[in-house]
């Protein structure tokens, strides 16, 4: 039993921590924009993503002869872990869901067209999975690939497809075998995002930024963009998810909101009396402090779990997720009662306790509990897999 | 970072979970409750002869000299067997108190009847209408020559039908004090009386007992600073308790929930059930590697001060919370005796308000983060 990270993980963690100190850039680490600072969609972040690509730091878990280091997945969790402390962009798709999955099932051409390109930072996804009616289900997406001569033609529409509108591929998963069954008649596409007959439609949130519809009016894709094996799209689909566990949902910036609202308690004061000696305050705080212990330790579960490369740790990963967002969006919760009507004050004015530190974040982790399988979707893996529970739901 | 335990550790595990499987089964946990004693003979004979009493106690006072993770591996299978023994109070508590503040003479006579099981000794710590924090000791120790004279009631004195000593806090012009008393002394009076879980508790009054200075523990008016030390500790196994009794109340109630119809359904099927079970098994076995931190962090000589408090506050609202819905889920049996979940539902309430108790855990936490 050990709680610390090795000397080489420790030495990792501290290198990344000293070059994000020195590479601080205001403008690209934006702590206000609180999830979606994770995206790479400025030209500064393109940027600042090309000296992450310069460290050697996209696709460490790669092989070898894919330009990866073949290190554990555990460096990309502290990488990860690091940029998201520090409000920077991420590793984000390219390297996870798309290099891998191309690694494992791509064609070479694919492959030579693709890895080179993600190392370096060059190219943006967007990911095209949900549809209208393909949420939580998503293997019930209706997206349709016709065959023709060449290639398939696509016709429909997609949902939630974040970075479309800055993107240079989509990457699409389309019914081509509607005869099939529905978890083996989908296939996954690569297509430019300025294809023509794409036809982006940007869909504001409450989070901030926006997300987008995509609709498809035949949008030809020539036989060889479509990734892998026909029919088994929604198989790639879930792989790619699970190997994704250690990039997925990061506890930063929960303990990075816990440290400013620790910080408000301590400096502010509520009718002359200091926040932090209120007791129903001093309550919060110490559950709040628990549960992300608590989540730690769920993260230190998943990780340990997935060493040494054995199968990926699903359940563990679920359970994280379940707590972890839940928490999330009750620190945010807690610290606006905690100060009060001038919570009420929207985000980035100076009237706004902490600029509105919160009250943004209140609105932008509300998607937590849903995006990415949501809880009750995490909750039935729990329920089903681990626990042995009968499938009826 | 890993949470592999070594061939040792997984030994003592598993040799308790068989061992506390023979010696403690549910009928033998039955029969236990509300008796004065409390502890099966034969129970505590294996447990002694195990070398478990002595587990945190150095060779060198004849004990098993083993750390702190693999006392949580041993208490998180007490807990999965309700095991009713003074181990706690005597082998956690008492010889901590000894090894921590004694004289070289008090440990020499003390430690190596702790671990051999010979000797139980047992804390008297709370008073009436008093609360869990040093201001809660107020029991007076008059200095009278060179003894002290004791006067006031303790409360929450478990198993002290069978102690041999007492271990009890009290207030001298010095400030707190820990004195082994002999609760067959003239002037002690010990009532038992019946306790949620059915754990003997005694209410412990004192009638101008007299004590002789040299039977203080510890230097005079230290006896706070040695008990929150100890307590620390303490509360990291009784966290790994919780966490054992959570995860078996949880376990039998999958089980159940699997073989139980309704509407031509297991009840495992209805998923206002099923999330309950997905909820409270991520409580637990998250629970479960915050105490292993807890415990690692104390063996490793680094500061538990938070991790102590936290990992008892998790683990007892888990178990409290885990065993509330499992008893929804059992449904009207969960209500009579017959049945075992309600024995979990008792213990789990009784260790989430003994030994610091909620408030005082999420003050300790909110002290070491705000102050
Ligand atoms: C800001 C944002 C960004 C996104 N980005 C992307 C993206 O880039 N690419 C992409 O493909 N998708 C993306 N998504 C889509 C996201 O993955 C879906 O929102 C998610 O899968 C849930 O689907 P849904 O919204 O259709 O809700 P639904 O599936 O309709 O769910 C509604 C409710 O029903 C519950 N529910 C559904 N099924 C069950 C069940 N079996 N048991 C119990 N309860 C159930 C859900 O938990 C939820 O509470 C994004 C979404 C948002 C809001």
């Amino acid at each position: 039993m050990n709680f610390d990270f090795t000397p080489e993980e420790q030495t990792f963690a501290d290198e990344v921590e000293a070059w994000l100190v020195e590479n601080h850039d205001p403008v690209v680490m934006d702590h206000h924009r609180e999830n979606f600072s994770q995206l790479s969609d400025t030209p500064e972040r393109r940027a600042f993503m090309k000296k992450l690509a310069a460290k050697g730091w996209l696709g460490m878990s790669w092989p070898k002869e894919y330009g990866g280091q073949e290190i554990e997945g555990v460096y990309e969790f502290i990488l990860t872990e690091a940029l998201a402390r520090h409000a920077a962009p991420q590793i984000g798709k390219g390297v996870g869901i798309i290099g891998k999955t191309l690694i494992r099932h791509g064609s070479d051409k694919l492959k030579q067209e693709f890895l080179p390109k993600i190392l370096s930072a060059e190219v943006e996804f967007a990911v095209g999975y949900s549809e209208p009616q393909a949420g939580s289900d998503a293997a019930n997406m209706q997206l349709k690939a016709d065959k023709v001569e060449g290639g398939w033609n696509l016709n429909g529409q997609k949902m939630w497809t974040t970075s479309a509108h800055f993107a240079e591929w989509y990457w699409v998963g389309a019914r081509t075998d509607p005869d099939k069954s529905k978890h083996n008649g989908i296939s996954l596409f690569l297509i430019p995002m300025d294809h023509p007959g794409l036809e982006v439609q940007s869909l504001p949130t409450i989070g901030k930024d926006t997300t987008n519809q995509v609709f498809f009016e035949d949008v030809f894709v020539p036989d060889d963009y479509l990734v892998g094996v026909r029919g088994r799209g929604f198989q790639y689909i879930a792989e790619a998810l699970d190997l994704e566990r250690f990039t997925m949902f990061t506890l930063s910036p929960i303990t990075n909101r816990t440290q400013v609202l620790v910080d408000y308690a301590k400096t502010s004061k509520r009718d002359g009396k200091p926040v932090r000696e209120n007791p129903d305050t001093r309550r919060l705080i110490a559950n709040i402090v628990t549960d992300t212990a608590v989540s730690k330790a769920l993260s230190t579960r998943f990780l340990c779990a997935a060493r040494g490369g054995g199968k990926p740790p699903t359940i563990p990963s679920s359970q994280y997720k379940l707590f972890t967002t839940s928490l999330s969006q009750r620190v945010c919760d807690e610290a606006l009662d905690i100060s009060g009507a001038a919570g009420t004050i929207r985000e980035g004015q100076e009237l706004a306790p902490l600029l509105g530190r919160f009250e943004g974040a209140y609105r932008a982790t509300m998607n937590e509990t849903v995006g990415g399988g949501s809880s009750e979707i995490q909750k039935n893996i729990i329920a089903r897999r681990h626990l042995g529970l009968p499938k009826n739901f | 970072m890993d949470l592999d335990l070594s061939e040792e550790q997984e030994a003592i595990r598993d040799m308790t979970h068989s061992l506390l499987e023979e010696y403690s089964s549910v009928e033998a946990v039955r029969i236990a409750e509300d008796d004065p004693k409390g502890v099966p003979e034969a129970l505590w004979k294996q447990l002694s002869e195990g070398g478990l009493v002595g587990v945190l106690i150095p060779e060198e006072f004849g004990g098993g000299g083993l750390g702190m993770v693999e006392a949580a591996l041993i208490y998180e299978e007490i807990g999965r067997a309700m095991a009713p023994t003074p181990h706690f109070v005597s082998g956690v508590m008492s010889a901590s108190v000894m090894l921590e503040a004694g004289s070289e003479a008090q440990k020499l006579a003390w430690l190596p009847k702790i671990a051999s099981g010979e000797a139980v000794l047992t804390p008297a710590w709370i008073e009436p209408e008093r609360g869990y924090g040093e201001v809660g000791v107020q029991l007076e120790a008059k200095r009278e020559g060179d003894d002290f004279v004791l006067s006031g009631t303790k409360l929450s004195v478990n198993y002290a039908g069978v102690a041999e000593r007492l271990l009890v806090l009290a207030r001298s012009e010095d400030g707190v004090e820990i004195l082994l008393v002999d609760p067959h002394a003239e002037g002690v009076r010990l009532t038992h009386y019946l306790s949620q879980s059915g754990e003997p508790h005694y209410k412990v009054d004192f009638d101008g007992v007299r004590v002789p200075t040299s039977d203080r523990v510890g230097e005079a008016g230290n006896g706070w600073a040695t008990w929150d030390t100890v307590m620390h500790r303490g509360i990291v196994l009784l966290a790994a308790q919780a966490i054992g009794g959570a995860a078996r109340c949880l376990e039998e109630t999958v089980e159940y929930a699997k073989v139980r119809v309704q509407f031509d359904k297991p009840l495992g099927a209805f998923q206002a059930l099923a999330h309950y079970m997905a909820d409270a098994s991520t409580h637990i076995d998250g629970g479960r590697v915050l105490v292993h931190e807890a415990a690692w962090n104390a063996a490793e000589g680094r500061s538990i001060a938070r991790f102590a408090p936290m990992a008892k506050l998790f683990a007892c609202n888990t178990y409290q919370q885990t065993t509330k819905v499992c008893a929804q889920i059992w449904g009207g049996v969960a209500f009579t005796i017959e049945y075992d979940v309600q024995m979990f539902f008792r213990r789990a309430k009784e260790l989430q308000l003994s030994w610091w108790d909620t408030p005082y855990l999420e003050e300790l936490i909110a002290a070491d983060v705000l102050d």
